[in-house]
């Protein structure tokens, strides 16, 4: 376990030196380019990523509403936040929108949960991609409280010690913080009895009901959990967006949190991240590999090599290769 | 008069056209060791799935020292003591021996939805090791479930159920798979179960089912053919003609 925390915190480290190793070989505007538009961008779908693979991984649930979720979250924090365009509520410092956008997101992610309670595999993924699109579709039609397909724009984020938060290394580093944050806390959580009893639900939930516990309560909390977690992402990728509109949460951004958890594994929480990244950097530079409209083709074929050659993604290649030294070792 | 621990009356359990369970009355006294006995389809398990809230009964009433539990889920059931194992170990296969230990020793305490770990003089975990000392399982602790042998599952399954400290214990079939020698180890466990512990057991294997218990019940079909106490069941002529084939 403390292996697990260590390497994902080493594997954060690691990270965290990158911005400089860029500025130290790349042209200024490149490095700020790598910087917030690759890692930075990879941080925030990794942490909606996260929220998935932590259902996945620890409680057995696949829920494709993970994005609309953090949708929620971003929604909220332009609704409420003073200087969006257009003003909707408006009135609220960053301070106070944030925590309602990830209190909104919680409360969606319980509600996924009570609504999905009695459903599993296939089932629970096809209501969690109903409920998802259902929310898309009607932030989409609303144009008194979410403005339509149009969405709402100028969430430019607070300003952290001085310095814009859409500045490249601010936007990276507060990523990074969260994310790192965050997937310590989930490292933490799936050791506490709460979710120790969620691996239970995941392994048997009958016998986790016959040893006294409410399977459906914990469930519909998980899904809480997770709720934040990908609210967290929400509100980074509203203000790297500096906004939101119905495609953010729309079949295809659900279908790519989806794509990113696979590509990176679930078998270990750091799979959402190194997936997201695998992700973004085929995301903005099909056009010069191939041809920008046959991104989806080029996605497909990546997800299908990684999937063919490792099931359990890039996670579980890494423990097969690491197996496969320690055995050579001894 | 003392109040039964279980008390059923007219209990049937049906699943369509199927009759599983079919108005079953008996009571077992606290304390008492009572063997259910019976072949294949008798529905022995389905009747303790009925007792445990698994498959609530279509007719008839369970009393739990005296409550009725008939409309109770499974989680509230145990909650009022009743502990229960299964035909199949059902297990946490991803967790330790001591984390399915201790997530069995929690379901019944304050604090179910703690997200904070336990710390080492958390009491619960302490427990937890206790039973494993129980079960003979201390040298395991740490060892993730899937990689048990199929005894060592079943002597997990026992100590998972005792976790709660149930006033009513309810083991399905406790030998099955077991090896001959690993079965005097499971008799002797079931021996040392403290005697205020009200035990009802599924057994096939009579040498491990008539020594632990005071008193035995036999179904066939559903229905309760047989009640008496064990050193006269293999007599029976109804029990001889179940098991061996012969008419009565």
């Amino acid at each position: 376990m403390r292996e697990r925390v260590l390497l994902a915190l080493g594997a954060f480290a690691l990270v965290a030196l990158l911005p400089f190793l860029l500025a130290a070989i790349l042209p200024a505007n490149q490095a700020q380019f790598w910087t917030a538009n690759i890692l930075g961008r990879a941080l925030v779908f990794g942490i909606v990523a996260l929220s998935l693979t932590f259902l996945a991984t620890y409680g057995g649930f696949i829920s494709l509403a993970q994005m609309m979720i953090a949708g929620v979250a971003g929604y909220a924090l332009a609704v409420f936040v003073e200087g969006a365009v257009p003003r909707v509520v408006g009135g609220l410092g960053y301070l106070a929108a944030i925590p309602l956008g990830l209190l909104a997101s919680t409360l969606m992610g319980l509600l996924v949960g009570a609504i999905a309670v009695r459903t599993r595999d296939i089932y629970l993924l096809m209501i969690t991609l109903a409920l998802a699109m259902g929310v898309f579709r009607f932030v989409e039609t609303n144009i008194a409280w979410f403005n339509g397909y149009e969405g709402i724009r100028n969430v430019v984020g607070p300003n952290v010690f001085g310095r814009d938060f859409r500045d490249p290394w601010v936007f990276f580093y507060v990523a990074l913080g969260t994310a790192a944050l965050l997937l310590v806390g989930v490292l933490y959580l799936v050791r506490s009895p709460f979710g120790l009893v969620l691996q239970g639900i995941r392994d048997n939930p009958r016998r986790v009901a016959a040893l006294g516990y409410n399977v459906a309560l914990h469930r519909i909390a998980a899904f809480g959990v997770a709720g934040f977690i990908a609210g967290c992402g929400g509100v980074l990728g509203t203000i790297y967006n500096i906004g939101i509109s119905p495609g953010t949460i729309g079949l295809g951004a659900t279908v790519n949190v989806l794509i990113m958890s696979v590509i990176g594994g679930l078998g270990h929480p750091l799979g959402a991240f190194l997936g997201s990244l695998v992700f973004t950097v085929f995301d903005t530079f099909a056009a010069n590999l191939y041809d920008r409209d046959r991104f989806n083709t080029l996605i497909g074929t990546v997800f299908l090599v990684i999937v063919l050659l490792s099931p359990d993604g890039l996670t579980g290649l890494a423990s097969r290769l690491r197996r496969l030294a320690t055995g050579r070792r001894e | 008069m003392t109040t039964p621990a279980i008390s059923l009356a007219g209990v049937s359990r049906r699943f369509g056209a199927l009759q599983a369970v079919r108005d079953v009355s008996l009571d077992v006294m606290p304390g008492e060791r009572r063997a259910v006995l019976g072949p294949n389809g008798a529905g022995k398990t389905t009747l303790f799935n009925t007792i445990c809230g698994d498959f609530p009964p279509t007719s008839g009433q369970i009393l739990l020292f005296g409550e009725d539990i008939s409309a109770l889920r499974p989680h509230q059931r145990t909650r009022r003591g009743i502990g229960r194992t299964y035909q199949t170990s059902l297990l946490f296969n991803g967790l330790s021996v001591l984390e399915n230990l201790f997530v069995a020793v929690r379901g019944l305490r304050p604090g179910r939805f703690s997200f904070l770990r336990p710390r080492g003089s958390d009491t619960g975990m302490a427990k937890a090791r206790d039973i494993a000392e129980r079960m003979r399982l201390s040298h395991l602790l740490h060892e993730q479930v899937l990689n048990l042998s199929h005894g060592q599952r079943r002597q997990l399954e026992i100590g998972m159920a005792l976790a709660g400290d149930p006033r009513v214990l309810m083991l399905d079939e406790p030998a099955a798979g077991l090896s001959p020698g690993d079965r005097p180890e499971l008799l002797l466990l079931l021996r040392e179960l403290p005697r205020s512990l009200t035990l009802i057991l599924i057994e096939h294997d009579m040498d491990i089912a008539l020594p632990a218990a005071d008193f035995v019940t036999v179904m066939k079909d559903g229905q309760v053919v047989v009640e008496a106490p064990p050193d006269r069941i293999e007599d029976d002529p109804v029990v001889q003609a179940i098991y061996l084939g012969g008419g009565h």
